[in-house]
């Protein structure tokens, strides 16, 4: 666990959501952790996925350079710094090598052009946020949520953090990809009032193809999660002509009856949607899926509709979408 | 069978029962998609008829048949002129009936038409008439009125009769420049002219006691009182004129009812359709009946509703003439048909939705400088209230109120303005059927807060029983029904614009030889407020706030006195007998509404811009005194500059490295509590002229437009122009919102304003896409939102759902939709932060169930 200066432990967060009501019962606070071991090609948050803080550059906001340039002045490489820019606008500033990440060009910027994705957040700070709040959570089941990025990669910061929720009797939901040290899980498991979980594919070939990383692990803990009894929501984001095949669907359909024995409260085909693209833009990484033209829009319904009614037929729980209550 | 298995669906059976289920869902965000939308075909053809536009054409004939009875009694007293004209007008105006309706009535004019009242002005009409400006033009492309030559030249006929008599003239000639260089005349630091062009309005009448007494029964007490006048005193001539007006108005209602039954039988004589026939008799006999008796059933009970409430139309010229609470007047009526089997559930919805179709063919005419001021048109602001607690503190909820409700869904027409009164023991059902009913899209209905309404009517003196029953009149004010006249919405304030002369020794920001008062201002080293310091000069942001405090006297106390010249105007030449004799009080009085006759009297104008000056506020002491980022200087010379050359800290100012109201961040949520308590501290309690006192309200409705169009730029981060923030919102700008952490935040934030101190009334407008609303998470989650807010002591709030052509028009227009939410995909997100080819995607599929 990663600790400043003064002795306070602290996570790497990407964001704080409030009124977040599709991650978990009720209305809940979703804080997302930053850092993840997965590199799913659908993925929607691209800026989750490394463990470092970085700079995002947004260069619509940008005020332009003639009227502003703050960010070069401030840079202590000093303002022969190499940029790219486009009609004035700074496009990117990757290109620095001395860059040793001091983050000032952010700090100065004054339009959010240059942001800082990834912030340090103590307990403390995260709960003043989370306890604003907590009227809302009373009214509704509602709670907090701690999704990524990866929970499991800073699992030592989200344990206390859930500790320190539950102290304060509001209901914490972990939403992971469970690809992590099944001690590690355990522990963040103690204060988990509901875990939600995703099945990518069952052919761990495939697995590894869309997301980095075999299924071994994954089902393991969520096997692991099963008979820990702990309260399970699974989520298939249902990508066309990656795993949305029958197969796969009854593939997913008899683990969950055989091996987890039916232990879910939910089962959710998420629709696959292309986007997080601008978000991939900002950190200048090419988008995994851009060439993807999703069918037309009644095929695809129909599709995720058909699929949804199989799972039934595994007795379990499943709707389309995520916007039918959980619990 | 396992046990598992069984169900009880419909086990328990949820009381009341109306006609559609509690939980009924239309769909969310599709409103207008919809072909056939009420169960009844005789609806739906009578929808199909119905012009779904505000625009319309002026008759002419109110305006000759007052003129004339003004003419045939000159040196009557002016009351009686004002009733002799009224009758004129209601013996002789032409009434029409038409097909499938089971209602009738209208404002003497055929559908869509409106009648003119030179009592308030005619120059403006016909001037406009003469210019292009009041059919459709490219200065007016909504809210537009055809006219006839033939209408142009009777108008003109009697323009001199009225010249130098209206109350235009009358408020103009008892006012100064002092008061009037802060006015919509002038510097636009205030605007008082509401009800110099038209009336008032903005009540209810007392349908309670109108069931009671009848038009006969009025009559009755009219006498009794005219017996009782003794003459010999000083006020006894003046009591006895005003129940003779009394006695003139009433015997022309029952006639112009009567008119109208006479009309129905010639119309079923000749009518071979023999269901019709049969219908149009039997209204006969209900018009026949109510014209001078109280009602029997629901059906003749509605009809007075609407003829009486048109009668005040026709006399007043005012709008939000508000229909009080329907739910609980017409309960016993419909109870009653129900016992006796005189009517069915299904005829009374039908009746309903009939009624709220009749509302929408009235019209009002404005000036075209109003509708750019007020941009709403049509009849306007008649709200119907449902809901809340009784008179002895019950909930008051019945199957009315769910019908009411369903009412609005089946016709999907903007009028009645429905308001849910919710409190907290309001059932689960009616807030079920509320959001059911705010998630069609339609922007329907309001929710008003029973728990800090009632109190804020406490502190102004209403007795506790006429607080429990108050009704919403207009867009947001909460009213005594029956036996208050509120002047509510009579005048408006820019905070903004008063920081801004609080910071710069009150002078304009812009002040220059371009201003059209620079030759009797600047020229000659004067000022527009009073003098109080600069913000170059000011040590201590103590010093701020004190400017703000008593800049904002300097200009209550303008704005009161050209409030009460208004108000004068109308007392001297536009008294309103017919509306008096159905407010309790007047005839008990012997005093006309407008000279105080009623038991409650209030002054009600708003404070526009509460979050541009608490923003303002709080980028002011952040980045002058505590950062010391700049200085005072610097910062109004950027204002100065409209921000040009100023890039870096225009970007800082909106961005959220500054304190912003909306964000649950009691940094700026206090300093913008102090910008509006300030307002109410100068405004509440000033004795009017009808022996009541000033309440002030906290909302802009669309002022918020106007008034950013005579100011300058401002120091949140505000350009030249802009509309400044509006009601108890957020602060949006061109150059982005300055509320970006979603509905909870804004709940809590706006919740820390004090809204029962804003007497006249308090207005949130929410904003959400369809997507996040869907799905039982979505509503049950909106609900939560809803109840705390209520918790949290929020008065009053509106939702739009935006539909899909809110969303197309939120892509091509950002800046104007920065705060519409939508739901993405396992989060919700601000609808134009998003890349196009996702707006695309959300556009495309609000209409799915399951996103």
């Amino acid at each position: 666990m990663k600790i400043t200066e003064d002795g306070e432990p602290y996570g790497l967060i990407t964001n704080i959501q409030k009124y977040t009501i599709h991650d978990g019962p009720g209305i809940r606070t979703e804080i997302f952790f930053k850092g993840c071991p997965l590199r799913c090609i659908w993925c929607s948050n691209p800026e989750g996925q490394s463990y470092e803080q970085q700079i995002g550059i947004y260069p619509s906001k940008c005020i332009g350079l003639s009227k502003c340039s703050l960010c070069i002045n401030s840079c202590p490489r000093g303002t022969d710094t190499p940029i790219k820019t486009e009609d004035d606008r700074l496009l990117s500033l990757q290109e620095i090598p001395e860059c040793k990440n001091c983050f000032r060009c952010a700090e100065e910027c004054p339009s959010r052009a240059i942001m800082i994705w990834g912030k340090k957040m103590s307990v403390p700070e995260l709960m003043k946020v989370i306890l604003e709040d907590r009227n809302f959570y009373l009214k509704t089941g509602g709670g907090v949520t701690l999704s990524g990025g990866e929970v499991m990669l800073q699992w030592e910061f989200a344990a206390l953090l859930l500790k320190a929720c539950r102290d304060a009797s509001i209901h914490t939901c972990v939403e992971s990809s469970l690809y992590c040290p099944t001690e590690h899980m355990e522990k963040v498991y103690e204060a988990t009032d509901l875990v939600i979980t995703d099945i990518k594919h069952m052919d761990t070939e495939r697995h590894k193809e869309y997301t980095g990383v075999g299924n071994e692990l994954i089902l393991k803990n969520i096997k692991r999660t099963a008979e820990l009894k702990k309260p399970l929501v699974i989520r298939i984001p249902v990508v066309p002509d990656h795993n949305n095949s029958e197969k796969n669907i009854r593939a997913t359909g008899e683990f969950i009856r055989d091996v987890l024995g039916n232990h879910v409260i939910q089962l959710q085909l998420i629709p696959f949607r292309k986007i997080g693209t601008e978000k991939y833009a900002t950190l200048n990484l090419p988008y995994p899926m851009g060439d993807f033209s999703p069918p037309e829009r009644s095929v695809w319904e129909k599709n995720l509709l058909r699929l949804t009614e199989i799972m039934k037929e595994y007795n379990i729980p499943a709707v389309a979408g995520s916007s039918q209550k959980m619990c | 069978m396992l046990a598992r298995e069984l169900t009880y669906h419909n086990a328990v059976k949820v009381e009341p029962l109306p006609v559609e289920p509690f939980d009924k869902e239309w769909g969310v965000g599709i409103s207008g998609n919809t072909p056939e939308p009420s169960p009844f075909p005789r609806i739906n053809r009578i929808l199909s008829k119905t012009v779904k536009t505000t625009n319309g054409f002026v008759s002419p004939d109110r305006a000759i048949l007052v003129t004339e009875a003004y003419k045939k009694n000159p040196g009557a007293p002016q009351i009686i002129k004002c009733a002799e004209g009224m009758a004129n007008v209601l013996r002789n105006t032409p009434i029409y009936i038409y097909d499938d309706e089971l209602i009738v009535g209208g404002l003497g004019c055929d559908k869509k038409g409106t009648p003119v009242f030179p009592e308030f002005g005619l120059n403006w009409v016909v001037d406009e008439m003469r210019d292009g400006l009041m059919d459709y033009s490219e200065e007016r492309t909504h809210d537009y009125f055809s006219f006839s030559k033939e209408t142009q030249d009777k108008l003109e006929s009697i323009r001199d009769f009225w010249n130098g008599n209206t109350i235009e003239d009358y408020a103009n000639s008892i006012l100064t420049d002092d008061e009037l260089k802060g006015s919509h005349a002038g510097k636009g630091v205030f605007f008082a002219d509401a009800y110099i062009l038209c009336g008032a309005g903005h009540l209810g009448i007392g349908y309670d006691r109108l069931f009671k007494l009848g038009f006969k029964g009025i009559r009755k007490l009219i006498l009794d009182h005219m017996e009782n006048v003794d003459k010999s005193l000083p006020d006894g001539i003046k009591k006895y004129t005003f129940l003779r007006a009394e006695l003139i108005v009433n015997e022309a209602a029952t006639d112009h009812i009567m008119r109208y039954a006479d009309l129905t039988k010639e119309k079923a004589g000749s009518e071979e359709d023999k269901t019709r026939k049969k219908e149009l008799l039997q209204i006969h006999k209900n018009l026949k009946w109510i014209s001078r008796n109280p009602p029997r059933t629901f059906w003749e009970a509605i009809q007075m509703v609407h003829l009486a409430n048109c009668m005040v139309h026709i006399e007043c010229n005012g709008h939000s003439i508000s229909y009080g609470r329907f739910d609980q007047y017409m309960y016993p009526f419909y109870k009653q048909d129900i016992a006796n089997g005189t009517s069915t559930r299904e005829f009374m919805q039908e009746l309903i939705e009939n009624f709220y179709i009749k509302i929408w063919d009235l019209n009002k005419l404005r000036s075209h400088i109003l509708i750019k001021t007020f941009g709403n048109g049509g009849i306007g602001g008649q709200a119907l209230t449902v809901g809340g607690i009784t008179k002895d503190g019950k909930d008051a909820t019945n199957e009315l109120t769910y019908m009411a409700l369903d009412a609005h869904v089946h016709i999907r027409i903007p009028t009645p303005w429905l308001a849910v009164r919710l409190h907290a023991g309001t059932p689960w059902e009616l807030k079920v059927k509320t959001v059911n009913t705010i998630r069609v899209g339609t922007g329907e209905p309001k929710i008003f807060n029973d728990d800090v309404t009632i109190p804020s009517m406490l502190s102004s003196n209403v007795e506790v029983k006429d607080a429990r029953d108050y009704q919403v009149v207009g867009c947001v004010e909460p009213d005594a029904t029956g036996k208050s006249y509120g002047w509510k919405d009579c005048g408006h304030m820019n905070m903004a614009k008063v920081l801004e002369l609080a910071i710069n020794d009150g002078r304009c920001i812009n002040c220059g030889p371009e201003c059209m008062r620079w030759q009797k201002c600047g020229a000659i080293g004067e000022r527009l407020g009073v003098a109080t310091g600069s913000l170059e000069n000011f040590e201590t942001f103590d010093e701020v706030l004190e400017a703000y405090d008593r800049q904002m006297k300097y200009w209550c106390d303008r704005h009161v006195s050209v409030l009460n010249a208004v108000d004068i105007a109308h007392q001297q030449l536009k008294p309103l007998p017919y509306l008096s004799s159905l407010m309790e009080g007047c005839i008990e009085n012997g005093k006309d509404i407008t000279m105080g006759g009623v038991k409650y009297n209030f002054s009600g104008p708003q404070g526009v811009a509460i979050g541009t000056t608490g923003d303002g506020l709080a980028t002011i002491r952040q980045l002058v005194f505590e950062e010391k980022r700049i200085s005072g200087k610097e910062l109004l010379d950027a204002v100065r500059d409209n921000w040009v050359g100023h890039e870096p800290l225009y970007a800082y100012v909106n961005s959220e490295k500054v304190h912003h109201y909306g964000n649950d961040d009691d940094y700026a949520d206090e300093l913008t509590k102090f910008a509006m308590d300030t307002w109410c501290k100068h405004i509440e309690k000033r004795p009017n002229t009808r022996g009541g006192f000033y309440q002030p309200g906290a909302y802009s409705v669309t002022v918020n437009v106007a008034f950013g169009l005579k100011q300058w730029a401002s120091v949140e981060g505000r350009k030249a122009f802009e509309p400044v923030s509006d009601c108890m919102g957020a602060v949006h700008t061109h150059c982005g919102s300055h509320d970006i952490s979603g509905p909870t935040a804004i709940c809590r934030s706006v919740t820390k304003l004090d809204h029962a101190r804003a007497t006249n009334g308090t207005l949130l407008n929410w904003k959400f896409s369809p997507t996040s609303l869907t799905g039982n998470t979505g509503r049950d989650s909106f609900i939560a939102l809803i109840d705390e807010y209520i918790q949290r002591k929020g008065m009053h709030s509106q939702f739009t759902v935006a539909n899909q052509e809110t969303l197309i028009e939120a892509q091509k227009n950002p800046d104007e939709y920065r705060d519409l939410l939508v739901r993405v995909a396992g989060y919700s997100a601000y609808f134009v932060e998003l890349s196009k080819e996702l707006q695309d995607d959300i556009i495309g599929r609000t209409v799915l169930s399951f996103d």
